[in-house]
């Protein structure tokens, strides 16, 4: 049996003893796919996130690499087995220069700093210019370049996206999706969190719909955009009006 | 920053100020000694080397806090065990104070690494909140410093070398070979965590993890790690720092904890979490606590100290070089 390359299995989470945030939910991340996670706020797709990343403790259930457990390992160790992960909220180290935060992003492989900064500064051109400005000092969007750059700075095999376009205006939103799209085709990865459901969906294989920490339900990108219960409940009428 | 340059010549006048009452108060004896110019500056000298003192003990206790949130309460007495250890290194192992400094520098780095490995780790990886950590800081304050007690006893101590020696004479000013030294030593380690935080990888991680702790791990620094060396770090220099008040002042087994606060206020001055900052602002401390002598009464340095803390954080809530997050 081949195994996906990263599995949550039936995770059950939560932050405070007692209370369980995630209540069993579970995805799967093919190699080269992009897979989507939508669902109302409070959902627990944070969380899922961060329970996969080894940043909160799973309760019970695992989490697999390449078929390997990997449940509750530190998360530099899941950067050094290939995962990069990108945060919700404070996603740049902000007293930190635009070229510090990348360095920090290949902390574990400084000799590689430089052919990566390359690579990185191709796909976001303006951190170039920005090399020396305080990450702290950037507008949302710049730092979700920053982000998303020092993430990629290890030449991760999965990259973990929680919100990439939160709070971005639409042209931003346009360019997180274009870049997203990008880095998927050099082979990466990506298993998002999105609260811009259509635009997710659409350049998504799969996606998950998460609601109170269990899968609601689960299909392609296409299936689930046109699932009426999905729209109905998901997504809004905003949504059928396309 | 406007409002800052505002505070200096603010502090200015009001020392000025106050100086022809209290000078009158006293009578003749202002006539007889050095002119008032010669004792500011004198002052002003005395108040750099116990400003460096107090940094670099200070560094430590900063750097703590940024990375792990932990207001260390027993930080003083890594300053005394450094003194003391190189105290008994020196008068009953008969080691030049050098040397016994040199080792005293390692213990205190060594105590630093077991009070992490040993005690803060483990407390963090049971999940114990912060407050109650810093109870604890508080509890094991005590406890450190009644074990120096029993070890050290209540009466002061000298260092054998150095004890007393005369001072150069620099014209108005005059500052022995000793306090020479030691301000340049505790200025050149200053500028080396400098250049290490800013130009080292473990340096920039330090920074990181201030910065983000999440973040910090999520990039794969292994935080355990950083936070190790910190505290390593710490301990030297708060060893260091110790052997210095010791040599310039005196050797008591409580010497760390009265120089906590002054070491709590640098910090505050500077920007809790920067240790730019508490560099910055254990030397206004010193300054200050040392130039209030020429108007009030010795005993008083550390109030002034602390009400020079006061009027900064009223004018810059976030301390001299602290900076508001930005918000959105
Ligand atoms: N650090 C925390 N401590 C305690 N509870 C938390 C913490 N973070 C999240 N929660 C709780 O967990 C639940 C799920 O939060 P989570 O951030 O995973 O939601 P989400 O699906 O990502 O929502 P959003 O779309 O708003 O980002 C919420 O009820 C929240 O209150
Ligand atoms: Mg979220």
């Amino acid at each position: 049996m081949d195994e996906p390359l990263l599995v949550a299995d039936e995770l059950v989470a939560g932050y405070v003893t007692g209370v369980d945030i995630l209540r069993g939910c579970g995805a799967e991340l093919g190699a080269g796919e992009i897979v989507g996670v939508i669902g109302p706020n409070g959902a627990g797709k944070s969380t899922l996130v961060k329970a996969m990343f080894g940043l909160l403790r799973v309760r019970t259930g695992s989490v697999r690499l390449r078929g390997a457990d990997v449940t509750n390992r530190p998360a530099h160790e899941l950067v050094s087995r290939g995962i990069g992960y990108v945060p919700q909220r404070q996603n740049v180290f902000a007293t930190l220069t635009v070229e510090e935060n990348l360095r920090m992003g290949t902390y574990l492989r400084p000799r590689r700093f430089t052919e990566r900064r390359d690579f990185v500064e191709e796909l976001f051109p303006l951190l170039a210019k920005r090399r020396n400005q305080k990450a702290g000092s950037m507008s949302g969007g710049e730092r979700q370049m920053l982000a998303m750059g020092r993430a990629l700075m290890m030449e991760p095999e999965v990259l973990l996206l929680d919100e990439p376009s939160a709070g971005l205006s639409p042209a931003y939103q346009d360019q997180v999706f274009a870049r997203v799209k990008e880095i998927n085709s050099t082979g990466v990865a990506i298993f998002m969190v999105e609260q811009n459901a259509r635009r997710c969906l659409q350049i998504c294989d799969r996606g998950y719909v998460l609601d109170q920490g269990t899968n609601a339900y689960t299909g392609t990108g296409h299936q689930l955009l046109h699932d009426e219960k999905v729209i109905e409940l998901y997504l809004g009428t905003l949504a059928r009006a396309r | 920053m406007r409002n800052f340059r505002l505070l200096v010549p603010l502090l200015a006048v009001l020392f000025v100020a106050l100086a022809p009452g209290t000078a009158a108060a006293q009578g003749d004896e202002v006539v007889t000694g050095p002119g008032f110019g010669a004792r500011a500056l004198q002052a002003l000298l005395d108040g750099v080397q116990f400003g460096a003192i107090i940094a670099i003990t200070a560094v430590g206790l900063s750097l703590v806090f940024g990375t792990t949130h932990l207001i260390n309460f027993a930080h003083g007495e890594l300053v005394t065990i450094g003194a003391v250890v190189a105290f008994f290194l020196n008068i009953s192992a008969g080691l030049h104070l050098v040397v016994a400094a040199l080792i005293a520098v390692l213990i205190g780095a060594l105590v630093g690494a077991i009070l992490q490995l040993g005690l803060w780790a483990p407390l963090r990886r049971r999940g114990v909140g912060m407050i109650n950590m810093f109870i604890v800081t508080i509890g094991l304050s005590l406890l450190l410093r009644h074990v120096i007690l029993i070890f050290f006893g209540t009466r002061p101590q000298s260092y054998r070398e150095y004890d007393i020696q005369r001072a150069i004479d620099l014209g108005p000013v005059g500052i022995t070979p000793r306090d020479l030294t030691i301000v340049l030593i505790s200025v050149g380690l200053l500028v080396g965590v400098a250049l290490m935080l800013q130009k080292t990888r473990i340096g920039t991680a330090i920074r990181a993890l201030s910065s983000n702790r999440d973040l910090a791990e999520a990039s794969g620094i292994d935080v355990n790690r950083v936070v190790l060396v910190v505290w390593t770090l710490g301990g030297g220099l708060a060893a260091i720092g110790g052997v210095f008040f010791g040599l310039t002042e005196i050797i008591t087994w409580d010497m760390g904890f009265r120089l906590l606060l002054l070491m709590f206020a640098g910090i505050i001055l500077g920007g809790l979490g920067t240790a730019y900052g508490a560099m910055v602002g254990s030397f206004v401390v010193g300054i200050v606590a040392q130039m209030s002598s020429l108007w009030f009464p010795i005993d008083l340095q550390n109030a002034w100290a602390l009400l020079a803390l006061i009027l900064v954080l009223l004018i810059r809530p976030q301390g001299i070089l602290g900076q508001r997050e930005r918000v959105g």
